[in-house]
């Protein structure tokens, strides 16, 4: 077990992620919507010790009503529509939506038209979007990474 | 090597008996397909194979009836439920035949029903706490035991195979590919090779070899995510991390080698465009044997982690008996003692002289599906080190046989025995069916979770690492 610590260690000094980002965090919720599980994959990559997300405060949750933002893959089939409205009508406000991966974008689907329930756009307003197919990780994490700084910027009160 | 398979046509009535002595023969059934043809009659096509021949029975079920074979080949459930939701055949005999695809049939339709002092029902998804595919299982529980699992898939239904018939034999290799990214390479080069012994075509050395590479690429990364899987499935975070690690640097070397993570894009049908020289190979071989000697220093490291060990064996049983019957494929059959891979009887790839292995004691249990992923590792490594020792020019395909209208590809997957029919008219696909190791194994899972604890679920389904996805289509 200490070995297996030591190394993960050596790992992340050779790695030499840049530094934590010192203020706030974001919630994330993973819907998968219709993928062909690139995306989960490259979402689940984006937590190994190479990138890390959670050390900037970006951490999966397991429901949508501990969510700050609701991350959508695939391309929406008409069989996931009902459960990803539910998924986003149990979140707090404020929420956002991101788009993760080319298909949640709706670029170049295949399939059968009455499968899919149309873009992610015409179904839940989108404030992140996130190309790729897949996204590769150091993208998933700069995208997400980037929003928290965004959210983040509180304005200096003046004087 | 031949060409198309063999086609064996039957009327309606004779279909079961043609299927159960095949059977009787020693054939193994590797799926069965409906299709609708002109004037709404539907026909019905069953994969049958031996290590050295691969045929395919066929009939017309002009009033939608035929026998079921079920009873006596069970791994023929899902498929005869599948033609039912699809295409409207009934199974005499399959009894009730539960909805599979069709979401609109109330719960009562597709759930066994469990009686008896204190049973009730645990329902978990279509979407799960983790990162993790959309789909809906039923557990039918007592107390904290399971009796009996429904699942239910197909919410990532995007209708692939119907979508890419019509289209150009090329073209419909992308919807092949869409179907899975865990398994891109096993599917379109499944789906290739239906298409290239429909057309009478046989593959040359560098074709082989280049595929034989990437369908190895594919299988590390995948066992290397499965073990860390298993890791997380028991909370173990150091071993999820350690090989979490590992997977991303087998990633790396796929994109150095073609310039996709998941090696998207690299197959096509009828030849290969990968072309890679010394250099390249030379520091592939390099890192994935870094890759290898890393893997075997963690994966000590986890036979010493008692807290991880002890959650793995008696888990979550498959025994070699049900995994035969079943029609269990991949790692989680031969962890249970089925010798059987079919990269042993791939002369259209690369591995001559193949041995599937299988662990000492064959267990069937969570431990032994973990092992086999580790002992199947060893091997990939070995066979990379060895194709990567001479570099990669572009592959070829010659013909050696006349064209004919039905082509099969069988690959053996990450997750077990893969199989791809086409049908092909007037130079166009006519229809396409993908039966991936995924596919074979789901009922198998189910069954395999009956008796344990509800906790212990997530494990057994990390143990097994089925797609959803290339199950949907």
């Amino acid at each position: 077990m200490f070995v297996l610590l030591n190394h993960l260690r050596r790992v992340r000094r050779e790695i030499a992620a840049p530094p934590p980002a010192t203020h706030g965090s974001l919630a994330l919720r993973h819907v998968d919507a219709g993928s062909c599980n690139g995306c989960e994959h490259e979402l689940t990559a984006a937590a190994n010790p190479f990138y890390d997300l959670a050390q900037y405060g970006l951490a999966i949750v397991a429901s949508p009503r501990h969510a700050d933002v609701l991350l959508v893959t695939g391309a929406i089939t008409t069989r996931m529509k009902p459960a990803l409205q539910a998924a986003y009508q149990a979140m707090p406000e404020p929420r956002l939506v991101a788009a993760l991966g080319n298909c949640a974008l709706g670029h170049n689907l295949l399939g059968q038209t009455d499968e899919h329930a149309g873009p992610l756009e015409d179904i839940l307003p989108v404030d992140l979007r996130i190309p790729g197919c897949p996204p590769a990780p150091a993208t998933i994490a700069a995208a997400l990474t980037a929003a928290l700084d965004q959210l983040h910027r509180v304005p200096v009160p003046s004087r | 090597m031949r060409g198309s398979p063999a086609v064996t046509r039957v009327a309606a009535a004779g279909w079961r008996t043609a299927c159960l002595e095949a059977q009787h023969d020693g054939e193994r059934f590797e799926g069965l397909f409906a299709t609708t043809r002109e004037a709404g009659v539907a026909e019905l096509c069953a994969i049958f194979s031996s290590p050295a021949d691969t045929r395919v029975i066929v009939c017309e079920a002009p009033d939608h009836r035929v026998e079921s074979i079920v009873d006596v080949i069970p791994a023929a459930g899902w498929d005869e439920r599948e033609a039912h939701d699809l295409h409207d055949l009934r199974f005499i005999g399959h009894e009730p035949l539960r909805p599979l695809l069709d979401h609109r049939a109330p719960l009562a339709a597709w759930t066994v029903p469990t009686v008896g002092h204190d049973t009730h029902e645990v329902a978990v998804g279509p979407v799960h706490a983790g990162v993790i595919e959309s789909g809906h299982f039923r557990l039918h529980v007592v107390g904290e035991r399971i009796l009996h699992l429904d699942v239910r898939l197909f919410y990532k239904r995007r209708g692939l195979e119907a979508a890419a018939a019509g289209r150009p034999l090329a073209t419909a290799l992308g919807h092949a590919q869409r179907a899975c990214a865990a398994c891109a390479v096993t599917n379109t080069v499944a789906y290739a090779q239906a298409c290239e012994s429909a057309l009478g075509l046989e593959p040359d050395r560098e074709l082989r070899r280049t595929r034989t590479l990437l369908l190895e690429l594919e299988r590390v990364y995948n066992h290397l995510h499965d073990i860390s899987a298993i890791c997380a499935g028991v909370g173990f975070a150091a071993g999820t991390m350690a090989y979490a690690t590992l997977k991303e640097r087998a990633q790396r070397v796929n994109e150095r080698l073609t310039g996709h993570r998941f090696l998207f894009h690299t197959v096509r049908v009828g030849a290969s465009d990968q072309e890679l020289d010394v250099a390249a190979i030379d520091r592939a071989r390099g890192e994935l044997r870094e890759i290898r000697d890393e893997h075997a220093s963690t994966w000590r490291q986890l036979q010493f982690a008692a807290s991880l060990q002890a959650r793995l064996s008696d888990i979550g049983v498959l025994s070699r008996e049900d995994a035969e019957r079943l029609g269990a494929v991949g790692p989680a059959a031969r962890a249970a003692g089925v010798r059987r891979d079919l990269r042993a009887e791939s002369p259209r790839l690369w591995y001559d002289a193949f041995r599937p292995v299988a662990p000492p004691a064959a267990t069937g249990d969570v431990a032994s599906r973990t092992v086999q992923r580790a002992l199947e590792l060893d091997q990939s490594f070995a066979l990379l080190d060895e194709l990567l020792a001479e570099r990669f020019a572009p592959g070829l395909t010659h013909e050696v046989s006349d064209p004919a209208d039905v082509g099969i590809g069988r690959v053996e997957s990450p997750r077990g025995a893969t199989v791809c029919l086409i049908e092909r008219a007037d130079g166009r696909l006519r229809a396409m069916h993908l039966r991936t190791g995924s596919y074979a194994n789901w009922p198998v899972l189910a069954h395999a979770v009956a008796g344990n604890l509800l906790p212990e679920f997530p494990l057994i389904n990390k143990s097994f690492e089925l797609c959803y996805a290339c199950v949907d289509r």
